[in-house]
């Protein structure tokens, strides 16, 4: 028996070429080694069955990372990302005053290099629990470094949108690793808040989930 | 506005590349004078790295599984009418003639001739040289199916009979390699303890060999055997199913069930006094 050519030839090397994007990004949406595995294998099984409607040229592994993203929203979370929350008016985009410098300088590169695995652990731990809609936007960025325009295509809303929850998840992700910093003594408590005074007390992963236990 | 309230705003974006031109030449020029913008950036930069640093890594048996997915994925699109769990391995692994003799068996046994009729007659035009003509493939057909049935009833009735063991050492086992022709090594099915085996001429494949490893768990003997798949083409009579993503093909005589896996050509039958999933659960547990 030959092989029957099914166009795009040669899907299934293709497809797996993306493999590793592909789990990268699933295992920061679920829970487990395992429940990623499942869905990248959906993914997978799913752009196969769609491979005619792939077009060359383009970004296949945007166009992966799109069907995986629905497959988790369809399959893993069916009553879709926590549109109450991401509808609702972003906190002010100028409140992002933060951290002295020195303090940035000690998060990202702290003295005693022991320290390193501790906040980058810390790092994976704060990323888990950002709200879906961030973390996906936060992963496409930062691991697969896809472009606002690929996000926004693969998340099925604005470019706008995107840069609004990119900011967001950041601005979380750094405030939960100052406060562990500050936890451990990495980081000192101040008080400075950027150049000027902005509203104080600015991330709110605490607030956040208070807002959603509400609108749940 | 003071210069800093102005680029916040811009500060990721410019990090993620997205600015114009312009834009992010302003941008720099902030840069150059405010060491705090900077080191948002670097710090920005740095959470990045970290995030990608911890990216998990796909494992070979996982590819494995994909690799499989997808190749059970384009058997099942090439022949729709049947249902999942086609032999995997038709394309890269198996001699056409195995090819032949299960789709003859399929085209017997299947109620849904017009595909399988075409790949069989393809598979044995090839081999006899001839075209085919439908009554001839009919009878060709009848036989193989009935010689699998004969097949798997023999391997039942030799896990009934539960004769004695000659080996039960582990260590001997690859002493029955070549007689069996494929590599036998002792799975651990579950719990299950090993009691020893032997070798089993299987008379219904012209005294084709397979190995009889014989286990006890619960109470219950299982059987499990190995052999040459090109020779033993259990599959073709037993009802396809996926366990645990894998192809398995079950069924049921005399109150037995039996179950079979296939990997790399080599192939995996248990016989057991337990229901059919059990059996099937077994079974795929002989791969691991």
């Amino acid at each position: 028996m030959t092989r029957r050519p099914s166009p795009p030839d040669d899907f299934e090397q293709l497809a797996l070429e993306h493999l590793s994007s592909l789990l990268a990004v699933a295992t920061r949406l679920t829970r487990n080694g395992a429940e990623a595995e499942d869905l990248v294998q959906d993914t997978l099984v799913k752009a196969f069955r769609a491979r005619e409607q792939f077009t060359p040229g383009t970004n296949m592994r945007a166009w992966m990372l799109r069907i995986l993203t629905n497959t988790f929203i369809n399959r893993y979370r069916r009553g879709g990302l926590e549109r109450a929350v991401l509808d609702g008016p972003d906190a002010d985009p100028l409140a992002d005053g933060w951290v002295s410098s020195s303090s940035m300088a000690a998060l990202r590169d702290p003295e005693t290099t022991a320290l390193r695995p501790v906040l980058e652990r810390e790092i994976g731990e704060a990323l888990r629990e950002l709200p879906e809609e961030f973390r996906l936007a936060v992963v496409l960025a930062d691991v697969e470094e896809l472009s606002y325009k690929e996000i926004a295509d693969v998340m099925g809303c604005p470019v706008g949108t995107v840069m609004s929850r990119l900011h967001r998840g950041r601005r979380m992700l750094k405030s939960r690793l100052y406060e562990h910093a500050l936890e451990m003594g990495i980081v000192g408590p101040e008080k400075v808040v950027g150049h000027e005074p902005a509203s104080t007390n600015t991330v709110d992963l605490a607030q956040y989930r208070a807002r959603r236990v509400k609108v749940g | 506005m003071s210069p800093c309230r102005r680029m916040l705003p811009l500060l990721d974006a410019f990090g993620d590349g997205e600015l114009s031109a312009d834009q992010s030449l302003q941008v720099e020029q902030h840069l150059v004078d405010c060491g705090h913008c900077t080191e948002r950036i670097r710090l920005n930069e740095a959470v990045r790295v970290s995030m990608k640093r911890a990216a998990p890594v796909p494992s070979a048996a996982f590819k494995a599984r994909l690799c499989a997915a997808l190749a059970a994925e384009r058997q099942r699109e090439e022949h729709p009418s049947e249902r999942i769990g086609r032999p995997l391995s038709w394309r890269t692994i198996a001699p056409i003639a195995v090819a032949a003799s299960v789709a003859l068996a399929f085209a017997a046994a299947r109620p849904k001739p017009d595909t399988m009729g075409a790949v069989a007659g393809a598979a044995r035009a090839s081999l006899m040289g001839h075209s085919p003509s439908s009554s001839s493939m009919q009878s060709n057909a009848a036989s193989v199916t009935a010689t699998v049935e004969q097949l798997i009833d023999e391997l039942v009735t030799h896990h009934q009979q539960g004769s004695h063991p000659n080996v039960t050492e582990a260590a001997l086992l690859e002493q029955l390699e070549p007689e069996v022709g494929v590599p036998v090594r002792l799975p651990s099915l579950y719990g299950a303890r090993w009691e020893g085996a032997s070798v089993l001429p299987v008379k219904a494949m012209r005294n084709q060999r397979a190995a009889s490893l014989r286990y006890s768990v619960g109470g219950h003997r299982v059987t499990l055997y190995v052999y040459n798949s090109a020779n033993v083409p259990l599959r073709a009579t037993l009802e396809p199913r996926v366990v645990y993503n894998t192809p398995v093909y079950v069924g049921e005589r005399r109150g037995y069930s039996i179950a079979a896996v296939e990997r790399r050509g080599v192939g995996y039958a248990v016989a057991t006094d337990l229901n059919d999933s059990e059996s099937a659960e077994l079974v795929v547990a002989s791969l691991h």
